[in-house]
């Protein structure tokens, strides 16, 4: 017996932990992850008490106060503390990238396998569907979504920045679900009688499967900054702080020399994104057996 | 004189128009239940083809491949699912042959599953001891994934796999040319102990003549997608009619 008995995931760890960057964007990555299970309590708290949260309370006596031992990155104009709103806006930040992946994800995945797999007139069809989805200004189309769901808040910014960004996940899949389709265990498979949704999904996805987790790791960040992008020209979140909003009110004042607001949104931003690719391409190299050793 | 297959005028070709590619040629032939079938010729001449056909993962042009009784040329849905019960299939490579993110239990399980053989997961898994035990393999190795095992054992797994809907014809095709040469003949003994114990016919495909002179009972010489000469092992290989057959063995310095 040839005793190697480290799977993908389990060698893909071990080159992982020994990259300190990536041990550092996961660090961060999880910090942040934290950040928006407690923003989202702290929402749930306040909406079960049925008060106004402290976060969104004015009081126009101290706007405008820069950083101070009271108010680490000090007040908006309005006098609400900018920490307290930044990590709210991780939740809403988090929302984005998961709504949107939940919709993404699936539509690239399950097109891309169809597309590779049946090959012919069923690929030439999704070819030209993505092909046609590509070819369109992304953030116009977004913003066309967006207009049209009626309001609610960010379902429009969901839908739009959803239905449009699974594109590259379905390019990747079915070039993989090709390569797989001609491998001698899905022809084994199909001589046994399994039938093509059971060779696709159960068989070929798993083995893929790696190529959807990277997408993620590297699509989330940049639904982060549709949003960020589309808040800032007022379609999406209503009443609850996004990074978007902040950056937005931010802005009209930073000339006045009111700089810590949008100085640490965007840091912020900035650190989120940078943690995800970072570590998305890590993942992606690690995951690559012919990168290594 | 009963036969198991009979296959009749098969072709098969390869895409249209100018670029086609005729693979095999109006080839007929038939294989007796328990009987060891040579398939031999150089590389290309569309023996891997015709396997493919016979099993149908690849379509026929035309012709027939009469199995028991019925065509089973242009079977489909249900009735093709019914022909994988009778008709299995093992390949060169037994490196990608197992699916690697799949114990390999689990993947025999999940045939059955398919299937419908067996009640439940446990009736399953206890059919998957059977056969491991069946081509010598110890039955807790089920649960291990394919790339902890050898060559030797893969092609043991996959034989197993075949074997799990009881087929009364296994399409072998080179199942031994990727094995070392001591491993090669445990695997064909292994067939050998199938073939008596379980009725088992093969269409063996190989184009080592000194594996078919040892395994095969009858063989046929394929050569540019046709069967230009067939007989009994012996009387084709110590007297060779056709031309190609006698460069064939030419080439083996043993006969
Ligand atoms: N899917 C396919 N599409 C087009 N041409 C094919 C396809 N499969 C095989 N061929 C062609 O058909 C011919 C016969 O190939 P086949 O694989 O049946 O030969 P073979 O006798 O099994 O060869 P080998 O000993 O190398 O396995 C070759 O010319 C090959 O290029
Ligand atoms: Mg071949």
């Amino acid at each position: 017996m040839k005793n190697k008995s480290q799977s993908l995931w389990g060698d893909a760890w071990r080159r992982l932990k020994k990259n300190r960057l990536a041990m550092f964007c996961l660090g961060l990555v999880i910090f942040f992850t934290l950040l928006a299970v407690y923003g989202e309590i702290v929402y749930r708290y306040y909406e079960i008490k049925d008060v106004a949260s402290p976060y969104s309370l004015t009081n126009l006596d101290i706007a405008y106060e820069a950083p101070s031992s009271r108010h680490w990155m000090g007040t908006d104009g309005l006098g609400r503390d900018v920490m307290a709103r930044l990590v709210q806006g991780v939740r809403i930040a988090y929302k984005v990238g998961i709504i949107t992946s939940m919709i993404a994800i699936p539509i690239g995945v399950i097109l891309g396998c169809l597309a590779g797999f049946f090959g012919g007139k069923v690929d030439d069809f999704i070819v030209w569907l993505y092909s046609t989805f590509a070819s369109m200004p992304g953030l116009l189309f977004i913003l066309a979504i967006a207009m049209v769901v009626p309001d609610q808040g960010l379902l429009g910014v969901y839908l739009g920045i959803g239905l449009t960004t699974w594109v590259g996940l379905c390019r990747l899949v079915r070039g993989e679900v090709m390569k797989h389709k001609e491998q001698t265990y899905v022809q084994a498979a199909k001589a046994l009688g399994l039938g093509s949704g059971r060779i696709m999904f159960k068989h070929i996805l798993p083995n893929i499967s790696h190529v959807i987790i990277v997408t993620f790791s590297l699509r989330f960040p940049a639904a982060v900054g549709t949003e960020v992008i589309m808040s800032f020209l007022g379609i999406g979140v209503q009443g609850e702080p996004s990074w978007g909003l902040m950056i937005d009110s931010a802005r009209m004042r930073l000339w006045q020399g009111m700089w810590w607001e949008m100085t640490f949104v965007t840091i912020a931003l900035f650190l989120l994104v940078l943690a995800f690719n970072l570590l998305g391409d890590a993942l992606r190299d690690a995951l690559d057996p012919r990168l290594n050793d | 004189m009963d036969k198991l297959l009979s296959v009749e005028m098969l072709n098969v070709v390869y895409g249209k128009g100018k670029d086609s590619v005729h693979a095999v040629k109006d080839v007929t032939f038939y294989i007796k239940p328990g009987e060891i079938f040579g398939l031999v010729g150089e590389s290309g001449c569309g023996k891997s083809s015709l396997g493919k056909a016979v099993i149908r993962l690849t379509d026929p042009t035309s012709g027939t491949i009469d199995f028991n009784g019925t065509d089973v040329a242009s079977l489909k849905g249900k009735a093709l699912k019914t022909y994988r019960q009778e008709v299995q299939m093992v390949f060169q490579d037994p490196y990608g042959s197992l699916n690697p993110r799949m114990k390999v239990g689990s993947a025999i399980v999940d045939v059955l599953q398919v299937h419908k053989i067996g009640n439940n997961t446990m009736e399953r898994r206890a059919r998957v001891t059977e056969l491991f035990e069946a081509v010598g393999l110890e039955p807790d190795w089920a649960w291990r994934y394919p790339h902890e095992f050898s060559g030797g054992q893969r092609q043991r797994i996959c034989i197993a796999r075949a074997l799990a809907l009881n087929p009364d014809l296994l399409v072998a095709d080179e199942p031994v040319s990727a094995l070392d040469v001591s491993v090669q003949a445990e695997i064909l003994q292994l067939l050998e102990k199938l073939r008596a114990s379980r009725q088992l016919a093969f269409l063996f495909v190989s184009h080592d003549l000194a594996v078919v002179r040892n395994v095969c009972d009858r063989v046929a010489v394929m050569y540019n997608g046709e069967i230009v000469e067939m007989g009994n092992v012996a009387d084709v290989i110590d007297n060779p009619q056709h031309e190609y057959t006698r460069k064939l063995l030419e080439a083996v310095p043993s006969f």
